[in-house]
C-alpha cells in the first residue's frame, strides 16, 4: 500500500506535481496523461528516486524520505529504456545483480537466476550479450532483473513506449501475469484492459481517478 | 551500450575458475619476459595459439582478430630490434608481445565479467578495515567497462545527425549534444542503479 499525502514537487522552480493526494492499494493501476504532465515524476516519487518538496510518500508505513532503502526493497522499478537499466554484460549476470542486496550464497544465486530465467522464458539466452538482444527481449530481461528480488510492488514508467506493437503486447502480457501489485505509466490505453484503477494526470494534478471505463474515455475526449 | 567480451562456452578453459586463470596469466606474463631462447619462445607461442583457438574453442579467426590491432606495433618494434640488435631478438620480442596479448585475450574471452570482479572484490577486501567497500569498487570498474561503448555510440549518433545537417567538421557542434546526452544517460543510469538496490550492496546483514 502506497500513500501519497498532499505532495508537491518543484523542479527548477516549476511546480511539476501540485498537491497530489492518493492512496494506492489496487492490484493493477494505470497512469496516463500527456507528455510533461508529471507521470514520471509521480512514478519516481513512489520508490523514493525523487523526494517531495511538500507532503510525504509512504510505502507500507515507510517514509520514502527517511527509509529509502526499505522502500526500494519493496518497490521495484521498470524504466522506459532497458539499456539504462541493464548493467551487466550477459543476461544471467544482470539478473544476479538484482540479488546482490540479499547477499545470498553463490549456489543460491545461481539457482534463483535459473528459476527466474525460466519463469520469464529467457533460459535460452542466459549467456547471451544483453546489448545484442532485441528491444522486447531487453525489456523482459530488465523486468526479470527487477522481479528476481521479489518486490511487493512494481512501478513501470512507459515500459513499452520504445517497443513495436508485438513486443509491447508481449511485455504487457508478462507484466499482467505478475502476482504483485503493479502501477504502470503508459501511452497505450489498450493495455489498461482489466486494470482496477486508472489515474489521468494533467499539468501536475490528478484530473481523473476511476475505473478504466470511466477514466479512459474522459481522457480520450479531452484530446479532441 | 554494454561491453561484453565474454564468449560463452564449455571448454576446459571456460571451466577453470577465474582466480586460477588470472594467476596463470600473471605467471605466464612473468615467464614470457624471462624466456630468451628462441625455440622455447616459438613453442610457447604455438602452444598458446593452440590453447586459444582449439582447446578453448575460440577459433583461428578470433585469434587473428586479437592479433591484428597489434601487428603495426609489432612490426615497428621488430624492425627496430632487427636493425639495432639481431634477427633473433626481433623474433623473440615479436613473439613475446603477441603471446602476451593472446594470453590476456584468452582469459578475457573465457571469463565472465562478474567472476573477474569477484576476484577483484576478494583482493580489495584486504582494505575493508580502511573503509573501502570492495563490492562498489569492483562494480565501478565493471561499470566503466560497460560505459565505454555507450560513449562511442553517442558520439557516432551525434556525428550522424551533424553530418545530416552539414556540420561534420565542427567540434563545437559535436561537443554540446554529446555532453548533454552523456549527462542524461548518466542520470538515467544512476536512477536505475538506485532502483536496483545499489545503495544496499555493501550492507552487512
Ligand atoms: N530534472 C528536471 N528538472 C527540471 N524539470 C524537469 C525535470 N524532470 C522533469 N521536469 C519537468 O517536469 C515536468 C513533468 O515531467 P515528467 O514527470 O517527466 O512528465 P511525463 O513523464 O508525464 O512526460 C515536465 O514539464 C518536465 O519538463
Ligand atoms: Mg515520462
Amino acid at each position: 500500500m502506497i500513500s501519497v499525502d498532499h505532495v508537491t514537487v518543484r523542479l527548477q522552480g516549476r511546480v511539476v506535481l501540485d498537491d497530489v493526494a492518493l492512496s494506492l492499494t489496487e492490484r493493477r493501476i494505470g497512469v496516463i496523461g500527456d507528455n510533461g504532465s508529471g507521470k514520471s515524476t509521480l512514478a519516481k516519487l513512489l520508490n523514493g528516486l525523487l523526494l517531495p518538496d511538500e507532503g510525504t510518500v509512504t510505502v507500507d508505513g515507510f517514509d520514502t524520505r527517511s527509509h529509502g532503502k526499505e522502500v526500494r526493497s519493496r518497490v521495484g522499478f521498470l524504466f522506459q529504456n532497458p539499456d539504462n537499466q541493464i548493467v551487466m554484460p550477459t543476461v544471467a549476470e544482470d539478473l544476479a545483480l538484482g540479488l546482490k542486496p540479499l547477499r545470498l550464497e553463490a549456489e543460491r544465486v545461481r539457482q534463483c537466476v535459473s528459476e527466474t530465467l525460466e519463469r520469464f522464458a529467457l533460459s535460452h539466452m542466459a549467456d547471451r550479450s544483453a546489448h545484442l538482444l532485441s528491444g522486447g527481449e531487453k525489456q523482459l530481461v530488465a523486468l526479470a532483473g527487477v522481479m528476481i528480488s521479489e518486490p511487493d510492488i512494481l512501478v513501470c514508467d512507459e515500459p513499452t513506449t520504445l517497443l513495436d506493437r508485438r513486443n509491447a503486447a508481449l511485455v504487457m502480457k508478462t507484466i499482467a501475469g505478475l502476482s504483485c501489485m503493479v502501477i504502470t505509466v503508459t501511452h497505450h490505453v489498450e493495455h489498461l484492459d482489466g486494470f482496477d484503477r486508472v489515474l489521468v494526470i494533467d499539468e501536475g494534478r490528478v484530473a481523473h481517478d476511476g475505473t478504466p471505463d470511466q477514466a479512459i474515455p474522459s481522457y480520450l475526449e479531452s484530446l479532441s | 551500450m554494454i561491453a561484453g567480451l565474454y564468449l560463452p562456452g564449455d571448454s576446459v578453459i571456460h571451466q577453470l575458475s577465474a582466480p586460477v586463470k588470472l594467476s596463470l596469466m600473471v605467471v605466464m606474463g612473468l615467464a614470457l619476459v624471462l624466456v630468451d631462447h628462441i625455440f622455447v619462445m616459438v613453442s610457447v607461442a604455438i602452444t598458446t595459439g593452440f590453447v586459444f583457438s582449439v582447446l578453448a574453442g575460440l577459433g583461428f579467426a578470433r585469434l587473428w582478430l586479437a592479433t591484428r590491432p597489434l601487428l603495426i606495433w609489432v612490426l615497428f618494434i621488430a624492425l627496430a630490434q632487427f636493425w639495432f640488435v639481431t634477427a633473433e631478438a626481433a623474433v623473440l620480442v615479436s613473439l613475446r608481445l603477441v603471446t602476451l596479448v593472446w594470453v590476456a585475450a584468452l582469459v578475457t574471452y573465457t571469463t565472465r565479467l562478474s567472476e573477474m570482479s569477484d576476484v577483484l572484490v576478494a583482493i580489495c577486501s584486504v582494505f575493508r578495515p580502511l573503509g573501502v567497500n570492495p563490492e562498489r569498487i569492483s562494480f565501478l570498474i565493471a561499470l566503466t567497462i560497460r560505459l565505454i561503448p555507450s560513449v562511442f555510440e553517442i558520439v557516432r549518433d551525434v556525428r550522424d545527425v551533424q553530418k545530416a545537417r552539414g556540420l561534420e567538421r565542427s567540434y563545437t557542434a559535436m561537443f554540446v549534444p554529446v555532453l548533454t546526452r552523456l549527462l542524461r544517460e548518466a542520470d538515467a543510469l544512476s536512477d536505475a542503479l538506485v532502483a536496483r538496490g545499489f545503495e544496499r550492496w555493501g550492507d552487512q546483514q
